[in-house]
């Protein structure tokens, strides 16, 4: 094992109150990644491994007349060439079966997958990919929601007439009537770019195939069991003997929740022809051409207020730019159209989302899930209607936000929140009272479920097992995954809470679906809160049992405290001792703790009305930004981010969470966001998409209410992805306080901020 | 042929000649996987004649080979060619600068390359030797063909050095850049002054922008304009104003609108026009600082 | 490129190996040398994780061509470790939290290890400047800074 050679300096890392252990992740791994020894899916090799490479679409829309592959077939070292038609897969997907593996008579995207290779080396593979002679009969294509709406436009798909891929209509409440009755009415439209999750790592997958129906996918993923379970559909394998091992995961943020479905099937399918591993990796290009940004979206928003500030409604229409292919769009989408909504006491809500088809990049989904981008439009309306009321926009929020005991407008029930707290301290501690001159100040306020129905209706759970090993050593079983954002450090301290142990001797294991249990995996916010309460329970029910064994071995009353189990009179019994007693009496168990985490029962009705998540996490955000007149550029000085995650299990990865999320929300602020030419993205580098560098971050400030939630393992809730949400809102409204003038359009960069104050017309 | 490492500047001339055309000089090569590779690559950065910053009777030779980090932290450019210091402190990354050479930056031709539009507004002359043993000197600004191509052929010439004229009593230069973000970003625009200043007026000026033409480009209305006139804010705005009628801009969908890009030309070239002319005040009496 | 013999020095050892000389020193160190711990983010010099050091200044590896490196020193993340021993940089890394998911971390170290042997008590500023280069997704680079400059006091601490 990799250690330090000094020990830690307690001073340095104060444990939290709470958790025993130090408090920075000392998961085994993260000593193996500073060591540069950590193997990630793109430094995977095997024996006898190929290399597999896709020929992709150079037309925005075009139907396929013929495809030659003669020539890379003929090609020395090349061992298998593959083409939609003979495939004989059905329509696969994530929520709307839309996609092939290959495309079989017609391409949607500058992109989509027309043929795949496998050959020994990446070079012949390349050359034999370049090879392929694809004769295309060009379409016309749509660029933009707007001209897929049209009336004579192209159709992408034939099951989705008009280009609509999904919609949904909300009313709640009597909102027409709150228009009529308003004292005030604010209305704006708010536009959001594409945006891509930009894990360093670019995706990769190692497919191995036994000729019986076996299959083993190499590859790291958010939440593996989804992904082999669509394998297994799209494959017609039985689902049992389809296994994914992940390595370590340079980084997900959402983006590896499903990953690349395409890259997976292709690699298992060709794996299955040759009979040998092959391996499949995207280039950074790939990344931004092929993979899956979160969806860009439309918002025209309004909303009816009373002259003291009351919200009275909200009304938003939301067209959101599918691409070509639905993968989670439908969903984020959904988060996007209705989530916003419960941060306030809105009495009333109407809205409609249209998901619509256009011959570009098919999207995804990103941290956070579209909360953010509806953060931006919501919190920039509030603070317009403070302003055309005279209103302080810290009054405006703490008069409207949502609190303990209420049930939202959706049916969310707000059983623990601490917003209006997590308002009052961001707001003091970035000097909402005394404001330095040249500067603009933003607030914004956010909600998060931990944990999500939407996901899957009747499994909202998830379980965990823990296991005394001979050593008297505990492993814990999860399924839930670590990917730096260190769960399983904090699923250590929670068994080791529940145990009375050091940490140490906890070992947290995920990376199998073969041994670890079924889990929806890192989405949704769900791990701390859902995972972590399952291995909560499951140490607890460990515990028991040794305290149950150690009274059937000594035939007297005992009891475990602080790890030591003793007997009345006073024996103690050793770990490993009743580990191995229990080993032969058994003949060869385990003694086995398991844990269910099953939420009370609860539901969402037709319309979407009801409680879709366990709990929910509260922030507030205050920015403090310059602008420079002459040119707009923008200078964000400090972030103050205000959190209700509940009790925190790990206050170093906690602020590491909060100042990753930040930087990743001023990104999709001010710097990120996909432009396309005629369907091609015209921005497919980590040149020119440019997410912030370490000369770019503010100054960040993290306040943690840490205020117990008695639905996450104890008193703890989700952080990672409500991080990034109130960042946006916040900034948007700074720089309106600073120039004077609204930017609508993300990323608000210097030209907009410019074009603003300048008052030119948009180009 | 192959990749070879020549250890003076008649033998890399000598490969040249011998690869007729097959054969190309490198220095950082930070470029390098961008292009289609030649028959054989000709590594310059050994060669003594390529390297080296030094000062004499005025003169500042810089060698083609010097990487930006080594010109952004020499003390002989940092006092006598200031904006070259700032010029080269802002590329890319450190990583970039720590590989990228002054002659590969004005080689290369890229329209924006900071160290380029420092050096052509420092009046440098680059030194270029040939195959045939002919040495030409050159002011940095005229080497370019088009976009991205230059004059000197790397498959025949060898930049060798860059020279410029130190800077003097009344004399200062600045550099100065917008981008998207703060490192590991072109510009949108960069510009470079350098200016003469005797009595709280301007004796000579050299204005210089970039990305407008292929080439950095000098302001030459600007300049002209400048000349007898005290640096304050009216001169600053008249400059600016005529900056930007003078140059033709097109818009980017990665960059900018051509309106925006238009004004941050006349806006950098004010900011630079004051830093260069506040230095130069500050050196009345020699001061060095 | 026709394959040539390149010498140089690799992590302290003298090293001799015939390969082409145009292919990426990052292409080197990972496939012919089985040196896993350069990561390649990009390929194209604008993400940092694959930087070295070559005579002890930071470098895009992903951008070297293998025959630049003749009669050089390259230094990679593994010769910061030695067995169970880890280098201050990356114990004040783990520490700090300055690794998540790691992909970057191994070029985000080199880059401080490059200033800190140039600059052994760097300010927030040049920390800053130096790591610049590298991107990170995960950390907001803020507990990356705190870590650089711990390290820079560990080593300090380690000397005296």
């Amino acid at each position: 094992m990799i250690r330090s050679i000094t020990a830690p300096d307690p001073k340095q890392a104060p444990a939290s109150g709470c958790f025993p252990g130090i408090d920075y992740d000392q998961n085994p791994e993260v000593w193996a990644k500073a060591a540069g020894r950590a193997v990630y899916g793109t430094d995977l090799k095997m024996p006898g491994m190929l290399y597999g490479k896709i020929l992709r679409s150079p037309c925005p829309h075009a139907r396929i007349k013929k495809i030659d592959t003669a020539a890379a077939e003929a090609m020395p070292g090349v061992r298998a060439v593959l083409t939609g038609e003979g495939l004989g897969c059905k329509p696969f997907g994530i929520v709307v079966d839309d996609e092939l593996p290959l495309a079989v008579d017609r391409v949607r995207y500058i992109g989509d997958e027309v043929a795949c290779v496998a050959a020994v080396d990446l070079q012949t593979a390349e050359r034999a990919v370049q090879s392929i002679r694809v004769e295309y009969e060009e379409l016309p294509a749509v660029f933009s929601p707007a001209e897929a709406l049209e009336e004579n436009a192209p159709q992408l798909h034939r099951d989705f007439p008009g280009n609509v891929a999904w919609q949904r209509n909300i009313s709640r409440g009597d909102s027409e009537a709150a228009f009529r009755e308003a004292d005030h009415v604010v209305e704006n439209t708010f536009t959001v770019p594409a945006v891509h999750p930009t894990y360093l790592e670019p995706i990769s997958c190692v497919a191995e195939s036994d000729r019986c129906d076996g299959l083993v996918l190499h590859t790291a993923l958010q939440s593996p069991d989804s992904v082999r379970a669509i394998v297994a559909k799209v494959l017609e394998l039985p689902l049992s003997r389809v296994r994914v091992i992940g390595p370590v995961m340079g980084g997900g943020f959402g983006g590896r929740v499903y990953g690349n479905l395409k890259l997976y099937i292709l690699s298992s399918l060709l794996a299955m022809k040759t009979g040998w591993p092959v391996k499949m990796q995207l280039t950074r290009e790939e990344e931004f051409t092929v993979g899956r940004p979160m969806i860009a979206a439309e918002l025209k928003m309004k909303m009816a207020l009373r002259s003291d500030g009351t919200i009275l409604a909200r009304e938003a229409e939301i067209i959101t730019d599918n691409g070509a292919y639905s993968a989670q769009a439908p969903w984020v989408s959904n988060t996007i159209s209705e989530r916003n909504d419960s941060v306030y006491r809105i009495p009333a809500v109407k809205t409609g989302v249209r998901l619509v088809y256009t011959n570009k990049v098919p999207t995804g989904q990103y941290r956070a899930y579209g909360n953010q981008a509806a953060n931006f439009a919501t919190e920039s309306l509030i603070d317009m209607a403070a302003k055309k009321l005279g209103i302080d926009p810290l009054d405006l929020r703490l008069k409207n936000c949502i609190r303990e005991g209420d049930v939202s407008v959706h049916g969310l029930q707000i059983n623990r929140c601490a917003l209006d707290e997590c308002l009052k301290a961001a707001a003091k501690k970035i000097g909402w009272d005394r404001k330095k001159a040249g500067r603009g100040y933003g607030l914004s306020a956010a909600i998060h479920a931990n944990g999500s129905l939407i996901f899957n209706k009747k499994f909202r759970g998830a379980a965990a097992q823990a296991r005394l090993e001979l050593d008297g050593r505990v492993t814990v079983f999860t399924g839930e995954q670590d990917y730096g954002q260190g769960a399983h450090a904090a699923f250590a301290r929670i068994a080791a809470k529940a145990l009375g142990l050091n940490p140490d001797l906890i070992t947290v294991q995920s990376r199998d679906t073969m041994h670890s249990p079924y889990s929806l995996g890192a989405l949704a916010m769900r791990q701390t809160t859902i995972g972590g309460k399952a291995v909560q329970l499951a140490a607890e029910n460990l515990k028991e049992k040794i305290v149950q064994l150690a009274v059937s071995l000594s035939g007297e009353p005992a009891t475990m405290e602080n790890g030591v189990v003793r007997g009345s009179s006073g024996m103690v019994f050793d770990l490993a001792a009743i580990a191995y007693d229990y080993h032969s009496q058994t003949s060869g168990l385990s003694l086995l703790g398991e844990g269910k985490y099953v939420p009370e029962k609860s539901d969402y009705d037709d319309s979407g009305y009801g409680n879709i998540s366990v709990t929910y996490s509260f922030a507030a955000h205050a920015a403090e930004v310059e602008i420079d007149r002459d040119t707009g550029a923008l200078t964000v000085h400090r972030i103050v981010a205000a959190h209700d995650s509940g009790r925190i299990v790990n206050q170093v990865s906690a602020r590491g969470q909060v100042y990753g999320g930040i930087t990743q929300g001023l990104g999709m602020s001010c710097y990120e966001g996909y432009l396309f030419e005629t369907g091609r993205v015209a921005n497919a580098s980590l040149a020119d998409y440019k997410i912030p560098t370490a000369l770019d971050i503010p100054e960040i400030e993290e306040i943690f209410i840490e205020n117990e939630d008695p639905a996450g393992p104890y008193g703890a809730k989700g952080l990672g992805e409500i991080v990034m949400v109130p960042v946006l809102g916040a900034i948007a409204n700074a720089v309106a306080d600073a120039a004077g003038e609204w930017v609508t359009d993300l990323p608000i960069t210097a030209e907009k901020i410019y074009q603003a104050m300048a008052g030119w017309e948009c180009q | 042929m192959s990749y070879l490492y020549p250890s003076s500047l008649e033998e890399a001339l000598g490969i040249l000649r011998d690869g007729s055309g097959r054969a190309r000089v490198i220095a950082g090569a930070t470029d390098i996987f961008l292009q289609r590779l030649p028959h054989s690559l000709v590594d310059l950065t050994a060669l003594p004649a390529l390297s080296g910053i030094k000062e004499e009777s005025g003169l500042i030779t810089i060698g083609a080979a010097v990487t930006h980090s080594q010109a952004a932290a020499s003390p002989v450019i940092l006092a006598g060619a200031q904006a070259l210091a700032e010029g080269c402190a802002r590329v890319g990354s450190p990583q970039i600068r720590n590989a990228g050479t002054l002659g590969g930056n004005i080689v290369n031709a890229a329209p924006a390359a900071d160290a380029a539009v420092a050096l052509a507004a420092l009046g440098a002359r680059a030194r270029i030797v040939d195959i045939k043993g002919l040495t030409r000197e050159e002011a940095v600004e005229d080497l370019y063909r088009t976009h991205n191509r230059s004059l000197v052929d790397s498959s025949s010439e060898i930049l060798v050095e860059l020279i410029i004229k130190s800077c003097g009593i009344n004399e200062g230069s600045a550099f100065t850049r917008f981008a998207a973000r703060n490192a590991l970003a072109l510009p949108l625009v960069n510009a470079a002054a350098a200016v003469k200043v005797e009595n709280g007026l301007v004796k000579e000026a050299r204005l210089v922008v970039a990305p407008v033409k292929p080439a950095p480009t000098r302001l030459q209305r600007a300049e002209e304009m400048l000349i007898g006139m005290p640096v304050n804010r009216e001169t600053r705005l008249a400059v600016e104003k005529a900056a930007a009628s003078e140059v033709e801009v097109r818009s980017s969908l990665l960059r900018c609108s051509a309106r925006y890009r238009l004004h941050l030309v006349g806006v950098l070239v004010g900011r630079a026009l004051e830093t260069a002319a506040q230095r130069a005040q500050q050196r009345k009496r020699g001061n060095d600082s | 490129m026709k394959q040539q013999i390149i010498m140089f020095q690799l992590n302290g050892e003298p090293l001799e190996i015939y390969a082409d000389p145009a292919e990426s020193l990052l292409a080197i160190l990972r496939e012919k040398l089985g040196l896993y711990g350069t990561k390649a983010g990009c390929g194209k010099g604008e993400c940092g994780a694959c930087t070295v050091l070559v005579d002890d200044q930071a470098q895009n590896s992903c951008l070297i061509p293998a025959g630049k490196v003749q009669g050089r020193r390259v230094e990679t993340i593994e010769n910061l470790s030695r067995g169970d021993v880890v280098h201050p940089i990356q114990e004040a890394f783990v520490e700090k939290g300055a690794v998540q998911c790691g992909f970057c971390s191994p070029g985000m170290i080199m880059s401080a290890y490059a200033l800190l042997k140039s600059s052994p008590q760097p300010a927030p500023e040049d920390v800053k400047t130096a790591i610049s280069g590298n991107l990170c997704r995960c950390s907001g680079y803020k507990q990356i800074e705190e870590a650089v400059l711990c390290a820079g006091d560990k080593m300090k601490n380690r000397e005296s």
